[in-house]
């Protein structure tokens, strides 16, 4: 009986958390019509955002392309509170005190008092890839989003806003990188993303170290980087520091050289490494090891390898220019950081081939102030508050018109002259079931595991 | 005493309903949703599709999957049976009549109420460290060549051994009162008799701990089965073949870990479902092999 | 009987070398990492953290504290626990109770339910949970709090259940003559006679949900809400970027502090927490 009781009171109580579960949907039905007359809002300023943008791109004939962003905040300010009562809120991959954020929150509150906006930026740390495509699939109010640029393009592609038509209006093509938003219109079908911190990777290198060494100029070739490797070497240095967390990207680069992205997907999917010349590429790297132009303790523990060329033990690292900051940071040193293109290889198909990327930022598909979103990005990612980015943080400009910081001078130059970016290891990454043993061998290959290119290729075939 | 029938209603009607909310639908779900293809963890029921056990033939069929649950079976096994040992050990010594035992005591438990990230952090950082690790510089000191713990070859180790290291005081205190629960006189009539440590260990107190030994097994077996942090903690930056497991994979499908591009909910509750099923066996297979002594004492 | 018994002492010798050892062991990298935090990045990697050549950086702390958000990942930890620990105690004592003096229908069932609970992997109970909490929107640190409390249950009601099930029948009789509610009796007189176990299996779950990871991992969604444990794992993760490896170890000793010195006070309980827990199984 009272068995009875309580069953019929638990199905009372899941039938009426059932109701409310259909309440809630009901009440954000209701909340949708609220939302159309915010889309109105949405529209208004959209004309209100055109006329700033024509102020913008009359300055652009003004020689100081970096007062761009002057004129266009007194066209803000012309067009007086134009998203007042608008809220925007902001998905960060950054926690609340770091650099980055410090100045976001700057550049929030220049927007708040340019526009009358209120702009909430939420801090999500980096775990925030984890959580955004559950966060976008439930439709959480959000209207501005941090993240790596190609996991924007194709993992949350469904979620984005076009961006195409707003950045055609403030000519956005004039000052970005053109790699990069080609790479996502690729990717995505349009450019739903504007680059926030540009990446580039290649080989960095410590200038003083080379200089000591007596390598006067940057290897272009393998054989170049050998012979510089060696002259290292006798100048009692370690060549080339690596952590095994960059062992992947590291060799990546050599076999992107060597076969081209296209190739290596292929094979990456396929197998048949032994058929093709990746055997070359491994065997070019076995005699690297063999020759001793690893460093001491490599493949290390990051950043342990890295570090070494802070402390004047390492001359060369394969990696983003982010470890240029890390490496200054972790040693408290100031490296005089130099960088060139992962050497070409013999045979190479695509010896131009290097990594570019991007953290980008993008607007939900459904958010309801998409053009004061985009206003807001475009203050960030332009002139004054990029350039405080770039310098703060020691990042390259978004902004191309900017200058970067010291420690990366030339990169805004090697990516506006990029043709097409290099993945972060996409094609080894492609197939889950497949990637963490690509990393595990590719790391070995460092390791000096394997006797010959053969015996290396033989273990990846293995795999299928 | 008279039975109050709406009291006993309204007491255990939270317990009732947070068991339900919070173990029997989820796990219901999960079984459920092992069977269907499901993409996101947040799609409705609606938007299952059934596919038997294809969820199933495909964790099987991933190389990933097999590595991680080899990995896992070896943690379980290989670090079971030394953290269990050292566990006994240090029990044993602990209860052998030193000075100074609830400092000890309490000195090997402490590992156990450091967050295990920050101890994750000491060993990685510190112990393990090429350049100036401690491991390296005893290593020096005996004249060896210093050795890579965290390459590709030791990283495993390095990290079960870590584990093991956080593991060992909880079981040992397990021990310990299992030992204690053991009246001395049987420990005096051993030495009158002439036995001597090892056999009173191997005579009086194994044979009596058998049923908190089972315990702790089981215990072990729930532990190793949700690791998920040691492996986070050794493969910063990205998932690693050396340090996976079945959590981490799961983790990995379910929430999309960095450059997984296709995620796949259904299989990762079919993981879920493996690791209850083996806990569930291990649980069976002690209960029958162990059995619990009926020795009164 | 003050003299030490040399010839006793001798004998376990080998005991007390098996225990210096771990234990030496153990102070050794603490006070490594207590050295880090106090080190600039570029002395922890030279190994020189013992030599404090520079000075001892006690800047480390203040910006852990400040700038790496040490402070705030510390009040959600704290609000987690407490409210955890008192949300549970709410939930469990009362059934314990219950199921502890009186046979009903139902009873045994809800008591085997809640031993099998415990031993439920996370793994399994996660991504239903996580899909109920995005679909009613259910967000913020009341999920976690939710969470842990409905978490904990399984466990808390069988310790107390059987602390309950050892209290003399006669208060309630004397209660229940004095006129006594029922509710009554067991808030005022039953409640504080379990009190040593309350305590016991409150300290348990005071480190179970200070300590919890997984679910802090996959629920979080915002700095606001993460506890220590994610938080170090968040500032583990962007030293990637910021390179202030003795603020890192500055944070991880804040971390481990105050667990360590409410541990000194408070072992004998906690261990007792433990070994009540875990001969139960």
């Amino acid at each position: 009986m009272k068995v009875k009781k309580l069953f019929s009171l638990l199905l009372v109580s899941a039938l009426s958390l059932s109701l409310m579960t259909g309440c809630g949907n009901k009440d954000s039905g209701a909340s949708s019509d609220a939302g159309q007359t915010g889309d109105d809002a949405g529209q208004t300023s959209d004309d209100a955002g055109q006329t700033g943008d024509d102020a913008g791109q009359d300055d652009n004939s003004v020689p100081a392309g970096t007062e761009a962003e002057q004129t266009g905040d007194n066209a803000g300010q012309a067009a007086g509170n134009q998203y007042e009562g608008v809220e925007l809120t902001m998905w960060s991959m950054w926690t609340s005190e770091e650099a980055q954020a410090l100045v976001i929150k700057e550049a929030a509150a220049a927007f708040e008092e340019q526009t009358g906006a209120k702009i909430n930026i939420e801090w999500k740390g980096r775990e925030i890839n984890n959580i955004l495509t559950a966060a976008l699939e439930a439709g959480e109010k959000f209207d501005i989003f941090e993240d790596d640029y190609r996991r924007i393009a194709q993992n949350y592609n469904k979620f984005t806003y076009d961006l195409t038509d707003m950045a055609k209006a403030i000519d956005y093509d004039s000052y970005s990188y053109p790699c990069l938003n080609n790479q996502v219109i690729e990717w995505a079908g349009n450019l739903n993303s504007i680059v926030e911190q540009p990446q580039v990777g290649g080989v960095f290198y410590d200038k003083d170290a080379f200089t000591a060494a007596g390598v006067t100029e940057e290897p272009g070739t393998w054989a170049e980087f050998m012979d510089a490797c060696q002259k290292i070497k006798d100048s009692g240095v370690g060549p080339l520091a690596l952590d095994s967390a960059y062992s992947d990207f590291t060799f990546y680069q050599h076999l992107v050289h060597q076969l081209g992205e296209e190739k290596l997907t292929e094979l990456a999917a396929n197998g048949g490494w032994s058929d093709s010349n990746a055997v070359k590429a491994a065997q070019a790297v076995i005699d690297l090891v063999n020759a001793g132009y690893l460093v001491d303790g490599a493949p290390d523990e990051f950043p342990s390898s890295q570090n070494k060329v802070g402390f004047g033990q390492a001359a060369m690292v394969v990696c983003a220019n982010y470890v240029t900051a890390e490496v200054n940071k972790a040693t408290g040193t100031e490296v005089n950081w130099g960088l060139f293109n992962y050497p070409a290889v013999d045979e190479g198909t695509d010896n131009a081939a290097a990594y570019a990327g991007a953290n980008s930022l993008a607007i939900t598909s459904y958010s309801e102030n998409a053009q004061a979103a985009f206003d807001f990005i475009t203050l960030l990612t332009t002139g004054e508050f990029d350039q405080k980015m770039a310098d703060t943080a020691a990042q390259i400009p978004a902004d191309s018109r900017n200058t970067a910081p010291a420690s990366l001078s030339g990169t805004v130059e090697t990516l506006l002259a990029a043709d097409k970016p290099a993945s972060w290891c996409s094609a080894i990454n492609a197939d889950e079931n497949l990637k963490t043993s690509f990393k595990s061998i590719f790391n070995e290959l460092y390791e000096g595991k394997y006797a010959s290119g053969e015996d290396f290729c033989k273990a990846l075939d293995n795999l299928y | 005493m008279r039975k109050n029938k709406s009291m006993i209603f309204w007491f255990c009607l939270p317990a009732v309903l947070s068991l339900l909310i919070m173990f029997v639908y989820p796990v219901c779900r999960t079984v459920l949703m092992s069977f269907f293809q499901v993409e996101s963890v947040t799609s409705g029921v609606g938007e299952w599709r059934f596919n038997g056990l294809a969820n199933y033939i495909k964790i099987f069929g991933s190389q990933t999957f097999r590595i991680s649950m080899k990995n896992m079976l070896l943690i379980w096994l290989v670090g079971g049976v030394i953290t269990l040992a050292l566990a006994m050990l240090m029990a044993v010594v602990i209860t052998s009549g030193i000075r100074g035992k609830k400092f000890f005591r309490a000195a090997i438990y402490m590992p156990n109420i450091i967050s295990a990230v920050a101890l994750a952090t000491m060993w990685i950082q510190y112990i393990f460290n090429y350049d100036y690790g401690l491991l390296n510089s005893v290593v020096r000191l005996l004249g060896g060549d210093k050795v890579k713990w965290l390459g590709s070859d030791m990283k495993f180790w390095a990290m079960t051994a870590a584990f093991i290291f956080g593991s060992v005081g909880y079981y040992m205190l397990i021990y310990i009162s299992g030992i204690e629960g053991i009246p001395q006189d049987l420990y005096e009539a051993a030495t009158i008799d002439g036995a001597g440590q090892i056999k009173k260990f191997t005579r009086i107190t194994m044979p009596l701990l058998t049923g908190v030994i089972r315990t702790s097994i089981t215990f072990w077996s729930i532990n190793t089965t949700s690791f998920f942090l040691w492996t986070k903690m050794f493969s910063p930056i990205d998932t690693e073949e050396y340090t996976i497991v079945p959590v981490v994979y799961l983790y990995d499908i379910v929430f999309g870990g960095k450059g997984v591009a296709t995620r796949d909910a259904g299989a990762g509750a079919a993981v879920g479902v493996v690791l209850t099923l083996i806990i569930i066996a291990v649980y069976l297979i002690v209960n029958r092999l162990i059995k619990k002594s009926d020795l009164e004492y | 009987m003050n003299n030490i018994n040399w010839k006793k002492e001798l004998r376990l010798l080998p005991c007390y070398l098996i225990v210096c050892v771990w234990v030496v062991f153990t102070a050794i990298m603490i006070f490594w990492i207590l050295a880090a935090s106090l080190s600039t990045s570029r002395e922890i990697f030279s190994g020189e953290v013992h030599k404090f050549a520079t000075g001892f950086h006690w800047e480390n702390y203040a910006t852990a504290w400040r700038v790496q958000n040490v402070s705030l990942f510390f009040r959600n930890s704290l609000l987690y626990s407490v409210l955890s620990c008192v949300g549970v105690l709410a939930i469990s004592a009362p059934a314990a109770y219950v199921l502890a003096r009186w046979e009903f229908t139902g009873g045994r069932a809800l008591r085997i339910g809640l031993v099998i609970a415990m031993s439920v992997p996370i793994i399994m109970i996660i991504m239903p949970i996580y899909s109920l909490a995005v679909r009613w929107g259910i967000k913020g640190w009341v999920l976690l709090v939710v969470l842990y409390i409905l978490m904990r249950v399984p466990y808390t009601t069988i310790y107390l259940l059987d602390f309950f099930a050892t209290l003399s029948r006669t208060y309630e009789e004397a209660a229940y003559i004095d006129g006594c509610s029922a509710s009554k009796t067991f808030l005022k007189i039953m409640l504080p006679l379990v009190q040593p176990a309350i305590i016991t299996v409150t300290i348990f779950n005071f480190m179970s949900v200070w300590n919890e990871f997984f679910m802090a991992l996959v629920f979080t969604t915002n700095e606001d809400m993460t506890p220590v444990g994610v938080g170090l794992l968040n500032i583990i993760n962007s030293m990637k970027y910021t390179g202030n490896y003795g603020g890192m170890f500055a944070a991880v000793i804040i971390v481990f502090l105050p667990t360590f010195l409410l541990y000194i006070f408070m072992s004998e309980k906690i261990i007792a927490g433990v070994t009540g827990g875990g001969v139960k199984g």
